[in-house]
């Protein structure tokens, strides 16, 4: 057979038809020659030729290959028969497509932010190295370390420290605050990537003192350079420096995630400590090294300064990851979770259908056997059951892959702003790939039921029974009811994950923070230091102290503005927002007066605690609504030649100072804001969740801003407390900063927004899962009614037989709805067994609350019930209705 | 037509060997199917009656094999006609069959031989 025939096969046939003609005429030709009359010379070639249908037949055979012929002939005869049963099909259809498509849009996600490599040259050779420390938490690094680990190693082609917060910047078209990076030599070159233009940090720009220079990011250099050719003349001024803009990275570079201008890290003095983990370290494993030499050899590096610094260093390993798996974290556990969420309603949507198929297959048993006994053999059957669920899961995966496109279309809406690659996501030809092989797998599985169910009857027996009933049917109907148990199970599965999810929720969005966090309004902003340095000295907090008065003052005469509180960072909202260190405490002995001297304490643990710094004013209490427990806030007399003073959280007093009191206690935090003056307690308030909501309250020393000022540990932050709506307030407070400090940016927002951001990775994976629930719910429930009502149709009879025989209708009630509610035991007996053994995969997204929560089992298990109750009641009320006297006749 | 007496083999000729005589015939030049057909019963003094009910499909499945080759010509008596003719792989393989086919009649010649004597 050849494929260029079998595709012309009509053609061909014809040329046949035409040569078979030509003999004819020729073979009549010479019959008249012979001697016969014309119509027995036509007469007589025909019998010689024979039946030249057959012979055509017989050659039209020889191009066809049998098995496609019969596919396609069973894949045109699959669309007519789902043609003929629209409401099938649709449903069936549209089960599939929510499957498929929830699959595919869920796989996209999944797709760019795991599976997809790096957007850098031999990705894998990129890791992320941290200092382990004995409990074998990943610390960052301190820059002496680091610098071990970058002489001593034979395994790294690059080795790269770097780190990254929030600054001003200016000299742009208008002053912004982003993320800057300060990145030290072999930063790019771990990384892989070249400058989109001008060029990298040159020697003299990456050593101490050396040229200050800097490199935007595409967007930066879009959005306020105008996308300058020529860049020479362009300079930034940051934090009270200046740096000429050398070069401009690729767009798409976006590392550290969300930067915007690196800097030189060599510029500025190293610390020289081995235990200030302030830096971050990627690196790039030369060709031919493995993770685990590399890893072999930090280790080896990491134990040679333990050995040598003993309990100086805190370090006593290093930890070597890939960057890839670094960058993703957290977010693998909620991406897995979401696809085992959606893997499950793929289940329940093809149970479903399967379902469905078993009571079409059911119904279409007579047709089924009038083809055997015709004829069709066992295998051209189940083809044609597997062309049907071909048919139906190709259609269902069109319409599925359309909801993936729309889906993620509108998944940027919800999906939260941490999740790496984010922008990245897109149905692409992996993804379609996916779609396909779902499809595949889909209506393998679909047509291998079919066909198995179709292989369960004997046709004989089909044939020979009435429409109404026969052995087969009662098989059928038992094997629904157990698929309807499996939806119901699945269903339960998925629901107990966004139960226990919602229910973390709502346990995180209720618990107090420690302060009223309504009407608060944020205003985040960076006044300009004149030195580049924070000023500790009267002078530099005095100017300091006189611009944030002035800023309060007259923001607190807009009109709504109850309350204006100042501090160092906005509390709780992005969970990190405060620096936490080691402190001093005195016990009567005399305060260090050299950094040296501090060390030297810090090495006796009874000395030491440990807090979260947190700058603030009177007013920061009062305007949080932050209780006092004991003693008193900052006042009046606490200004910058009285005696320093401090206020503690209360877990921090019950921590440092239990069953003592601690006011009048003195500390030295000076390692914080580099300002050796003790601290003498003077007051106790209520705890504050800093380190975010699912958090235990963590020990705070807030110092008073009139005293130790902004420094390099605050960004400085408004807090107005409003009885009108941000927007009346907003305005306003934008004219006021613009008046006074008119080069600084500055964020405005609420509380409300900060807290929505830090918590919008749950509630992404709330938001999706729910749905989920929700949407196997609908399945399951159209699952068991479907199930029902099939067998309420069924037994019109029996039904009607014993109305007659006086059973009342509470008895016919019972009866249907416990088939419903036997379905439903049975699912939610083994989706509670199965929740029991999975829902500990999720522990990590729980909050407060145990993975074998019994309420939400209980309320899960009884929503579940409910529901395939509900589903039962339906056909339940129809049977209750049924006319003995039509029900008897009824065939 | 066919000499009813003369005990033709019709539908007894052996499965391949129309193959191998279609091609011994097209040896002479590009003929039609009825030509070749003709030819046959013509040269096998009407003992072979080729069915031309089956003379086709060999024709396609010769063609198919890239023996033959097939073009739309004229015919005698000024008809369209579809002509066959041999391709150098037919004509090798016409060799090779007519040598296999001494061979298997020289062969089951030789186990007659003793049985007749």
């Amino acid at each position: 057979m050849s494929w260029r025939r079998f595709f012309q096969r009509e053609k061909w046939d014809k040329e046949r038809a035409r040569e078979l003609e030509a003999h004819l005429e020729i073979e009549t030709q010479d019959n008249i020659a012979r001697g016969m009359t014309p119509e027995e010379a036509g007469y007589a070639a025909r019998r010689k030729l024979g039946n030249t249908t057959r012979v055509r037949e017989e050659i039209y055979l020889m191009n066809s290959a049998e098995f496609f012929d019969a596919l396609w002939r069973d894949v045109r005869y699959a669309f007519r028969t789902l043609r003929k049963n629209p409401g099938f099909t649709v449903v069936a259809t549209l089960t599939l497509a929510l499957g498929i498509g929830a699959s595919t849009a869920i796989f996209s996600v999944v797709e760019a932010v795991l599976l997809r490599a790096l957007p850098y040259p031999n990705p894998d050779k990129i890791v992320r190295v941290w200092e382990q420390a004995p409990d074998g938490h990943p610390m960052n690094l301190a820059d002496t370390n680091f610098d071990d680990f970058r002489a001593q190693n034979h395994t790294f082609a690059n080795l790269a420290a770097y780190e990254y917060g929030v600054s001003s910047i200016a000299g742009g078209s208008e002053p912004v605050r982003i993320n800057v990076a300060e990145v030290s030599s072999g930063f790019f070159e771990s990384l892989g990537v070249k400058l989109l233009r001008g060029r990298a940090f040159a020697p003299e720009e990456q050593r101490l003192h050396g040229t200050p220079a800097i490199i935007v990011s595409y967007r930066y250099w879009q959005q306020y350079l105008g996308a300058a050719a020529d860049l020479s003349r362009v300079r930034l001024s940051m934090e009270g420096g200046v740096y000429p803009v050398i070069g401009v990275m690729p767009a798409g570079f976006d590392f550290p995630p969300g930067t915007s201008a690196w800097i030189a890290h060599e510029l500025y003095p190293e610390l020289g400590s081995r235990n200030a983990h302030n830096f971050r370290c990627v690196g790039r494993i030369r060709d031919g090294v493995t993770l685990e030499q590399a890893r072999a050899d930090l280790s080896t590096i990491a134990r040679r300064i333990k050995e040598q610094y003993g309990k100086d260093v805190d370090l006593n390993d290093a930890t070597v990851l890939p960057l890839a798996d670094a960058m993703v974290g957290d977010v693998r556990t909620a991406l897995m979770i979401l696809s085992a969420a959606v893997g499950l309603l793929l289940l329940v949507a093809c149970t479903n259908v399967a379902g469905l198929l078993l009571a079409r297959t059911a119904a279409r048993r007579k047709e089924l056997a009038v083809r055997a006994a015709l004829g069709a053999g066992r295998r051209r059957l189940i083809q044609q059951f597997f062309a049907e669920s071909f048919v139906l899961s190709a259609s269902g995966g069109v319409f599925g892959i359309l909801v993936a496109f729309c889906a993620v279309r509108a998944l940027p809406a919800i999906l939260p702003a941490n999740l790496p690659q984010r922008g990245s996501i897109a149905v692409n030809a992996q993804v379609l790939l996916f779609a396909l092989a779902a499809i595949v797998v889909v209506s393998a599985a679909l047509g291998f039921f079919a066909a198995w169910r179709c292989g369960a009857g004997n046709p004989q027996e089909a044939l020979a029974a009435g429409s109404r009933s026969y052995s087969g049917a009662v098989a059928g109907r038992r094997l629904r009811g157990y698929l309807v148990s499996g939806e119901i199970a699945t269903t339960l599965v998925i629901l107990i994950g966004a139960g226990l999810l919602g229910r973390s929720f709502v346990r995180l969005i209720s618990t107090s923070p420690g302060f009223r966090s309504e009407n608060l309004i944020t205003m985040e902003f960076s006044p300009p230091i004149p030195q580049g340095q924070w000023g500790t000295g009267r002078a530099a907090i005095a100017r300091q102290v006189r611009q944030m008065d002035d800023i309060v003052a007259r923001l607190s005469a807009i009109p709504g503005a109850e309350s204006v509180g100042l501090a160092g960072a906005v509390p709780v909202a992005q969970g990190d927002n405060l620096a936490d260190g080691g402190f001093l405490i005195l016990k009567d002995e005399r305060s260090p007066a050299t950094f040296d001297d501090w060390a030297r304490m810090a090495k006796d643990p009874a000395h030491v605690g440990h807090a979260l710094y947190c700058v603030a004013g009177a007013a920061y209490f009062r305007t949080l609504g932050i209780p006092l427990i004991r003693g008193r806030i900052f006042g009046e007399q606490d200004d910058f030649d009285a005696p320093h003073v401090a206020v503690i959280s209360q877990a921090l007093a019950l921590q440092d100072w239990p069953n003592q009191d601690p006011i009048g206690q003195e500390i030295n935090f000076g390692n914080m804001d580099g300002n050796l003056k003790p601290l003498t307690i003077i007051g106790v308030v209520g705890d504050v969740r800093a380190g975010g909501l699912n958090r235990s309250p963590s020990g705070i020393i807030y110092v008073h801003y009139r005293q130790r000022g902004m420094n390099a540990n605050s960004s400085p932050t408004i807090l107005v407390r409003s009885s009108v709506p941000p927007g009346q307030i907003v305005p306003a407070a934008r004219g006021i900063f613009r008046e006074i400090v008119p080069d600084v940016p500055v964020r405005f927002s609420t509380f409300a927004d900060e807290m929505g951001g830090w918590l919008a990775d749950r509630r992404f994976l709330l938001l999706l899962v729910g749905t989920f629930a929700a949407a196997a719910l609908a399945l399951a429930a159209v699952g068991t009614y479907g199930v029902v009502a099939f067998s309420v149709t069924r037994r019109t009879q029996e039904i009607g037989i014993r109305m007659a025989l006086g059973a009342e209708r509470g008895n016919i009630l019972r009866l249907v709805l416990g088939e419903g509610a036997r379905m439903a035991a049975l699912g939610a007996a083994t989706g509670i067994a199965v929740s029991l053994a999975i829902t500990r995969l999720m522990s990590s997204l729980l909050f407060d609350i145990s993975t074998v929560d019994p309420l939400t089992f209980a309320c899960v298990a009884g929503l579940v019930s409910v529901v395939a109750l509900l589903a039962s009641y339906i056909p339940a009320r129809r049977a209750m209705r049924v006319d003995p006297d039509v029900a008897l006749r009824y065939e | 037509m066919a000499k009813r007496g003369a005990a033709p083999l019709q539908g007894e000729v052996l499965q391949g060997t129309l193959d191998l005589l279609i091609l011994q015939t097209l040896v002479l030049g590009p003929a039609h199917g009825h030509t070749i057909a003709h030819i046959i019963e013509h040269r096998s003094d009407e003992v072979l009656q080729v069915e031309h009910g089956s003379l086709y499909p060999a024709l396609h499945r010769l063609e198919d094999r890239g023996w033959i080759a097939s073009f739309w010509g004229t015919s005698e008596n000024n008809r369209k006609a579809r002509y066959y003719r041999l391709t150098r792989t037919g004509r090798k393989q016409l060799e090779h069959q007519t040598s296999r086919w001494a061979q298997l009649v020289g062969a089951i010649n030789r186990v007659l031989k003793p049985a007749s004597e």
